[in-house]
């Protein structure tokens, strides 16, 4: 608790952070916003290609489909590999000055949740130009985000702390990451995965929120109340593990940086 | 009297590493050997009250723990034994130029680093003319300081540190560099933090510029309070050692 006001303190720091990754990655112009698309947009172009046409997945709108799950991982996916070097990239701020270190992941993973929120703008007109209607069921997205976000930063300070000491989990982050991605439907839909495993697939956190964003904004339902519930538990016992574990691993940055 | 700082048998050790595995695949595949060090005690049974006002000065001389001891209260380190006691807003100036971004302009540099020092937006920019002047940069803060000469990175670093009006300010030796005439402007404003009754210490190897500023005096030997009390009389007694 002492901690989140701490960091709550230091709010103007994360502003500033946060505001500088941003425009790095802008470079404060409508096409440097479009670029920060590129990436997922040929991600869901390829995929498109490959699952839809070459292997005929039996999925109407596979584009749409997939872009709506597409999104939400990508804001995981990069906040995982950029937050894991967030302190170690800062030794020399974390040697010389003291602030709450949680800003550091914290700040990454704002941006990326930033950059979440504004790519809605290329997702909501897309959705509207393949005819998939949209219902209020979209004003859940706050609440899942906000959940997700508490999932995020919780494991993003876990591997940011870890990374200190062992440096290669930035490279073993990598290779997770992709296995991740692939037991995680987001490429297929969850009733293809065979019965017997799919309670395991459950066992990802990543599995309850995909499910939450294709329901609100593909399908046009109302969210799962047992998905809902699981993220609930997922968000809190990652942000508080997270918290815990960092609070207990930061004491030794400054020597071990 | 109030405390400023309390510090409570304080001991502190860093390992000196034989051989470092700073992987995991090191950690799994060479299990223990690749992985030795051996500890050494930088601070040792340390207990002192640093009343609040006072302007303390920490003498002693290399590698006796000066900047480590700064480095715990401000709570960069943390003690392995004992505890730090701060009541108060800290500003630390362990190092000249901490966190200032060569990329970023002056002025951007301004911004970012003084919210590190949990200084808000408005406050900056209130304070933002004194900080241009007293660092005498007004024909550079637009442009990177990447171009910045050591003098004028400095005098940067010390002028916003220095405008977050902390409660207990912290110096490791930033006053030997630079020259005679910023090291004149920078005891000036110690000076009149001194007036405000802030709480200051100070790590100098000046032993005059010790006597002048300081109340009172801790003179750290190997890790070891060798003794603490009036600035005068420790000095004296540090200066004998000294031979
Ligand atoms: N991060 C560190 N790792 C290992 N040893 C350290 C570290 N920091 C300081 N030391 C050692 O602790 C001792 C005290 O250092 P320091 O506090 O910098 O002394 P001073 O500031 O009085 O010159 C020195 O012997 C130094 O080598
Ligand atoms: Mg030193």
């Amino acid at each position: 608790m002492q901690r989140l006001l701490e960091i709550y303190q230091h709010r103007e720091m994360l502003i500033n952070l946060v505001a500088k990754e941003l425009r790095a990655r802008y470079k404060g112009s409508f096409f440097g916003f479009m670029w920060t698309f590129f990436n997922p947009l040929f991600m869901l172009i390829i995929y498109t290609v490959v699952f839809s046409y070459f292997m005929r997945i039996q999925v109407e709108n596979y584009s749409m489909f997939l872009f709506v799950a597409l999104l939400p991982w990508n804001f995981f996916q990069t906040s995982m590999t950029m937050g894991v070097s967030s302190i170690v990239t800062n030794s020399n701020l974390v040697k010389k000055i003291y602030f709450p270190r949680e800003v550091l992941p914290l700040s990454v993973v704002l941006s990326n949740l930033v950059n979440y929120v504004l790519s809605l703008a290329v997702l909501l007109p897309a959705l509207l130009f393949f005819k998939i209607e949209l219902s209020f069921n979209i004003l859940w997205f706050p609440l899942v985000l906000f959940f997700q976000f508490l999932f995020v930063y919780g494991i993003v300070l876990i591997v940011s702390a870890l990374n200190v000491y062992f440096r290669d989990l930035e490279h073993i982050t990598g290779i997770v990451m992709m296995a991740w991605f692939f037991l995680t439907p987001v490429l297929y839909p969850l009733k293809m995965v065979p019965a017997k495993v799919s309670g395991l697939i459950y066992l990802n956190p990543m599995t309850p929120f995909v499910e939450l964003y294709r329901n609100i904004f593909f399908y046009g339902k109302q969210p799962g109340l047992i998905d809902l519930k699981i993220v609930l538990l997922v968000g809190f016992l990652f942000f508080f593990v997270g918290e815990i574990v960092f609070a207990r691993l930061q004491r030794d940055f400054a020597e071990e940086i | 009297m109030e405390k400023a700082i309390e510090i409570a048998g304080l001991w502190k050790k860093f390992r000196l590493y034989r051989d470092k595995a700073v992987t995991l695949k090191e950690r799994l595949l060479f299990f223990k050997s690749r992985h030795r060090w051996e500890d050494f005690w930088a601070l040792q049974d340390i207990s002192l009250v640093i009343e609040k006002g006072l302007t303390v000065g920490l003498i002693g001389r290399n590698g006796s723990g000066k900047s480590t001891l700064l480095k715990l209260m401000s709570r960069i380190l943390y003690p392995n034994r004992g505890t730090v006691t701060v009541n108060g807003r800290i500003s630390s100036l362990l190092e000249l130029g901490a966190g200032i971004h060569p990329d970023f302009t002056g002025r951007e540099n301004i911004y970012l680093n003084a919210s590190i020092f949990q200084m808000g937006r408005r406050e900056v920019e209130q304070k933002m003319q004194d900080i241009i002047d007293f660092a005498e940069l007004a024909d550079f803060i637009d442009s990177p300081v990447r171009n910045y000469s050591t003098g004028m990175f400095m005098r940067l670093g010390f002028a916003v540190a220095t405008s977050v009006d902390p409660e207990i300010l912290l110096v490791d030796e930033v006053l030997a560099v630079g020259d005679t005439a910023f090291q004149k402007k920078c005891l000036d404003r110690m000076t009149e933090f001194k007036k405000r009754g802030k709480t200051i210490i100070i790590v100098s190897h000046s032993l005059e510029q010790v006597e002048k500023m300081c109340d009172t005096a801790v003179w750290l030997n190997q890790g070891r309070i060798q003794s603490m009390g009036e600035a005068g009389k420790v000095i004296g007694e540090y200066r004998k050692s000294l031979g």
